[in-house]
């Protein structure tokens, strides 16, 4: 979590910001509660323009936190973590991946064909191999209901490797493991196949030609990141290649291209170079070339295509966003401010000092636009994460988003920091009224 | 669950109807504007919105940069949307392997149109020398090493890649055509002296045309404007020879590598295999009924064969994602915009009530004070909304961007193209300006005609 | 005194509600006022007065009784159709002058003209007629932030003629002016009376003010006190029958 806000300069900012405004606050209202009641007592003055100004903020924050939990997950997983690197091995030159089921066995520590030179750097619980398996439930019918995609991998590597289901239930794993027609699938899916853990899928591939599945529904995934995900053990799959085999004579087209994906995980930067050189410079490796890449340069390279898109959502959008909600802000204030110039020079009369003036307005448009600020963020991470099941926002292969809890921080930060900088200027006039000038207005 | 769907159907009941009697209300308070007898104080509204410059502007602001922002947006959508129109050609027939809803995860034995039953031959074109207007392909997507990669950003790239038995006739059936340079030969080699550790050694390099918009890509590696015949780039261990870049004409295969069928199958292991056939018919029905046939012609194998036109215009599915994000986006944001010019019309009408009395005093009615009211915030929207039109053209137009688009999950092309604003985006703005107008002046001056006049003049 | 009363005004009552207070403000009044009359309406605060004229001029109804001008019975139309009978039957002279601050004097008076089904050249020559009435075709471009109290109210009076209403009332149209400009609004409006025959209602409070009228009724928590505190009725002027656009009003002394 602190890896994560010291990785993200934004989130680390609005932190900052957050943390300021509080202790700002609080200091306020500990100095000179009167003012506080002041401030509250002028906003309930005009309630309409106050949840006008409000309800404008928390939408606002509401569209820029959504768009940036996107942006924010993006930049996260392409991040380079400092340790823990997963790799990924993939073919070397060209998509999609298709590898030998050989090349696994020479990466997995628990093959007797463990490359030597890689004893020490790779653990029994740090390799995980997928290939996918596409079909459909209802070969006449190629509807996105009936379509069922699947990791195909080793059951014993799920909670291991797979990220976020290292807390699945052991027993659900060992119940695929044992169930050799096993699958997982995740709610969502599930209920779009409209079917209940216990039953059977007949599944016919799309992309493996006459190799069609008879599935057990075992369990299911968690919701979130994996509610559209499906996850068969690689035994079975193996097996119905190699009965193909057996029964037409002839391997599969597909039969030596089965592998997809050799994950691997290692200590540090350094282990990832010494793996890369070794794996990529292997003979072992040569009917078939390798790269070996961090997961997040992995990621990358399929994000390349996004990266126009995503950097004017980025510099165009959002900016253009809280640009709006700055002035949203500015002109409600300076309306009431406007309005209220009489009361201001008759404070200053009353011996107000400038400074105390500009704290009232500041205070009065910080406390709305922090309030609401914090009230949206706090909205749209219970309506996202626990309503809507995420932003279904599909970009290569992330199905969906979910804010994370330092999106809180962020709704804060730009709704108190939208209205600190859009009343600003009309709070400083408000600090620099002239009372004579104001007195001779009114006749 | 349920009671979030409920709410979000009720609240959008809510929103349409508001959004309908504004704009009813607006288009009502427009047509008395112009209307021959004058019986609403418009000069009132404009010379307010004078003396309140500083307001209205910073309303107008708000305007201004949604509709920018949604111009932005909508732009690029409209120039994925016409590249992927643009990269299939009417009458063209695309055949695939059974079950490929890609072309690269199709597979394909070599064919030719000569093993074709007559009738099926008489339905495709031949070019001006007879032969076939017909080619098989292999397409493989492969992956880049990025030149001077910058820190940080990816070390690969992918880059897709065009194999061609005859590129003359796979030109011609895609209509694509030079911008300078020659074809590749028909050996597809060629010898080239580079430099190795400061001396000049021979090689051999493959001969390929690039794509208009990838010849400006790999540019950008190795700080030129674009890449020109005669260069030679390097990827996945072999030495690549321009022989020619192709003419810019929004297509999907300005994103490509083009080279010789033979090339392809031996670097990437798919000897004797293709990805698409793709032949030409004399129009659109035509490829529809050859695309019949040509399903059924063989039993013991399906192909699964459309029109181009279909093939691509499936492939706008990213393009619709990102027009559904960008349109939620807009809208949301504009409901920020309306809200600005809520307050702005409240203030106005709170600092305005004793004139609002006088008017009523004077005889005029309650629905001609709504117009008022209304068509100055309209005023206030279009003008800001204009400029937003304005200036979201001069920064979106034409201007050279990368995506990606594809018929759903997996697969995809990634393709340069350029934004378009046309006029479907311009009048979008526009109906976007008008609305947020409508809806952000209905309530204030809802409440505005509800004055009492004796009582605003106290 | 020919013909039919122009305002009748029979048994009216009027009462506001105040929370659970019931206020009445009017009692049983009834009221006549020749046509071409110049009548002084005169009361303390509070005495109902200024409820007085908004019911005569239409901007309220009377909570029981009639209100007539000429043969309309006012007091039980609908506020729409009242909003149009004002525009063209009653001209309104305000205490604060009410123009509108970001419009010219010429603008302000065009308002009310813009109700009515007139092309922009009458509209003009009417504007331009009323300006020139109260002398102040000089300034009709400034707008009323660059005018006097006194100029301003002339504007206002114009405003109120340019229609060419029935019924002209005026309420403490010299309240917010120094003696000087009071004079000259009072001078003016005796002006339009006699030249124009117009029948002015006028409330005020000033006796300087009530002195330009004919006659003069006093108001007292609600009820009518006639008579015995009335000047002499002047008689109307007669025969004076003058329409607006006949007329190119010079300035005449009292």
């Amino acid at each position: 979590m602190i890896d994560e806000l010291l990785a993200n300069p934004v989130t680390l900012l609005c932190v900052v910001i957050s943390l300021a405004v509080v202790v700002a606050g609080l200091v306020f209202a500990v100095t000179s509660p009167r003012m506080l009641l002041l401030v509250i007592k002028n906003l309930r003055r005009n309630l309409g323009r106050t949840t006008i100004t409000c309800l404008a903020t928390m939408v606002l924050v509401a569209m820029v936190t959504m768009i940036w939990t996107v942006i924010y997950t993006l930049d996260m997983v392409t991040t380079e973590k400092s340790k823990d690197f997963k790799l990924v091995v993939t073919e070397r030159w060209q998509i999609p991946s298709q590898m030998p089921p050989t090349h696994a066995d020479y990466l997995n520590p628990e093959s007797p064909k463990f490359l030597p030179e890689l004893k020490g750097m790779i653990g029994p619980n740090d390799f995980m191999t997928w290939s996918f398996y596409g079909g459909t439930l209802d070969p006449t019918k190629f509807t996105r209901e009936n379509l069922l995609f699947m990791f195909v991998m080793n059951p014993k590597h799920i909670r291991s490797m797979m990220d976020d289901l290292d807390t699945l239930d052991p027993a659900l794993v060992k119940k695929l493991g044992d169930t050799r027609t096993g699958v997982l699938l995740g709610p969502e899916r599930l209920a779009m196949i409209n079917k209940k853990v216990g039953e059977r899928i007949k599944v016919t591939s799309l992309n493996y030609k006459g190799i069609n599945l008879e599935l057990e529904i075992v369990g299911e995934l968690p919701a979130g990141r994996y509610d559209q995900s499906a996850i068969m053990s690689d035994a079975y799959f193996n097996d119905e290649l190699d009965k193909y085999a057996r029964t037409t004579g002839q391997k599969h087209p597909l039969d030596n291209k089965r592998l997809n994906l050799i994950w691997l995980r290692v200590r540090d930067r350094e282990t990832f170079s010494k793996v890369g050189e070794i794996v990529e410079n292997s003979p072992y490796f040569a009917d078939r070339p390798v790269k070996v890449e961090t997961a997040s340069s992995g990621i990358g390279t399929w994000l390349a295509p996004y990266a126009d898109i995503l950097w004017r959502v980025r510099w165009i959008v959002v900016p253009a966003i809280i640009v709006s909600m700055t002035l949203v802000v500015a002109n409600a204030i300076s309306i009431s401010v406007r309005e209220r110039m009489t009361e201001m020079a008759v404070l200053k009369v009353l011996g107000y000092r400038p400074g105390t003036i500009l704290k009232l307005v500041l205070g009065e448009s910080m406390l709305v636009g922090g309030l609401a600020g914090l009230g949206s963020a706090v909205l749209t991470y219970a309506l996202v994460n626990f309503a809507m099941g995420g932003i279904k926002f599909p970009i290569a292969f992330f199905p969906a988003f979910f804010v994370p809890a330092w999106g809180i921080a962020w709704g804060f930060a730009l709704g108190a920091g939208t209205s600190a900088v859009g009343s600003f200027l009309p709070a400083w006039s408000a600090r620099s009224v002239k009372v004579s000038e104001v007195f001779s207005k009114v006749t | 669950m349920i009671v979030l769907f409920g709410f979000l159907l009720i609240l959008g009941a809510i929103l349409v109807v508001v959004v309908v009697a504004s704009v009813l209300a607006s288009v009502f308070a427009i047509g008395v504007a112009v209307a021959p007898v004058r019986k609403v104080p418009f000069r009132y509204n404009l010379r307010n919105i004078q003396v309140r410059w500083k307001t209205s502007l910073v309303a107008a602001l708000a305007f201004t940069i949604v509709v920018c922002l949604l111009t932005n947006l909508l732009g690029f959508v409209k120039g994925m949307d016409r590249l992927t129109e643009g990269s299939g050609v009417p009458g063209n027939v695309l055949v695939l392997a059974d079950g490929a809803t890609d072309e690269a995860w199709s597979n394909l034995p070599t064919s030719s149109v000569l093993q074709l039953p007559r009738d099926l031959q008489l339905l495709i074109e031949k070019n001006k020398d007879g032969e076939f207007l017909a080619t098989q392909e292999v397409y493989v997507i492969g992956t880049h090493v990025i030149p001077n990669a910058p820190a940080g950003g990816p070390k690969r790239r992918f880059v897709q890649m065009r194999g061609l038995d005859n590129v003359r006739i796979a030109a011609e059936l895609h209509k694509i055509e030079l911008e300078s340079g020659e074809w590749f030969s028909s050996s597809g080699v060629r010898e080239i002296a580079r430099d190795h550790n400061g001396s000049t050694v021979k090689d051999t390099a493959l001969e390929v045309v690039l794509g208009s918009g990838l010849a400006k890509t790999f540019g950008q590696d190795v700080g030129k404007a674009a890449l020109e015949p005669g260069d030679v780039i390097e990827m996945g261990r072999r030495y690549w020879y321009i022989t020619g870049v192709m003419k810019p004409n929004n297509s999907a295969f300005g994103s490509e590598i083009w080279t010789k069928d033979r090339t392809v199958q031996e670097l990437f292991g798919r000897q004797n295999s293709y990805n698409s056939y793709v032949v030409r018919t004399k129009d659109e029905a035509t490829a529809k009924q050859a695309s019949k046939l040509l399903k059924e012609f063989r039993s013991e194998r399906a192909m699964n064969a459309q029109s181009e036109l279909e093939y691509y215009s499936n492939l706008t599915r990213t393009n619709q994602q990102f027009y559904i994000a960008f349109m939620v986006i807009a809208v949301v944001v504009a409901i920020g915009g309306v809200l600005g010019v809520m307050n702005t019309m409240f203030a106005a009408i709170n600092q305005r009530k004793k004139d609002i009395g006088v008017l009523r005093i004077l005889g005029y009615r309650r629905w001609q004070i709504l117009a008022s009211i209304l068509f100055e915030s309209l005023v206030i929207a279009l003008v800001g909304g204009i400029l937003g039109l304005i200036l979201g053209y001069l920064i979106t137009d034409g201007v050279s961007a990368t995506s990606i688009v594809s018929s759903g999950q997996g697969g995809g092309k990634s393709i340069v193209f350029r934004a378009v604003v046309d006029a479907t985006v311009l009048l979008t703005g526009l109906l976007f300006t008008f609305v947020m107008g409508a809806v952000g002046g209905l309530i204030p001056s809802l409440s505005a005609m509800r004055l009492k006049p004796l009582e605003s003049l106290k | 005194m020919t013909g039919q009363p122009i305002v009748r005004v029979r048994g009216i009552h009027k009462y506001f509600t105040r929370g659970e207070e019931k206020i009445d403000v009017l009692k049983n009044l009834s009221l006549e006022v020749p046509e071409g009359e110049f009548l002084g309406l005169m009361g303390p605060s509070g005495s109902g007065k200024t409820t007085l004229l908004n019911l005569i001029a239409g901007l309220d109804r009377p909570s029981a009784g009639e209100v007539w001008i000429r043969d309309q019975l006012i007091s039980k139309m609908s506020e729409a159709d009242l909003a149009s009978w004002r525009t063209r039957n009653i001209g309104f002279i305000f205490q604060f002058y009410h123009l509108l601050p970001v419009l010219t004097a010429y603008e302000n008076v065009e308002l009310p003209l813009l109700l009515l089904p007139l092309s922009s050249a009458e509209r003009q020559k009417q504007v331009l007629t009323a300006l020139d009435l109260v002398s102040l075709t000089n300034r009709m471009h400034h707008r009323p932030g660059q005018l006097s109290g006194g100029q301003q109210q002339r504007v206002g009076i114009a405003r109120a003629v340019v229609t060419d209403p029935t019924l002209i009332v005026a309420d403490e149209p010299t309240g917010d002016l120094d003696a000087h400009s009071a004079e000259e609004i009072l001078n003016l409006l005796c002006e339009l009376q006699k030249s124009l025959r117009k029948t002015i209602l006028l409330v005020t409070h000033d006796p300087r003010a009530a002195e330009r009228a004919q006659r003069i009724v006093h108001l007292d928590k609600g009820r009518l006190v006639e008579g015995d505190t009335s000047t002499a009725i002047r008689p109307a002027p007669v025969g004076a029958a003058a329409g607006m656009q006949e007329t190119g009003i010079k300035q005449q002394g009292t």
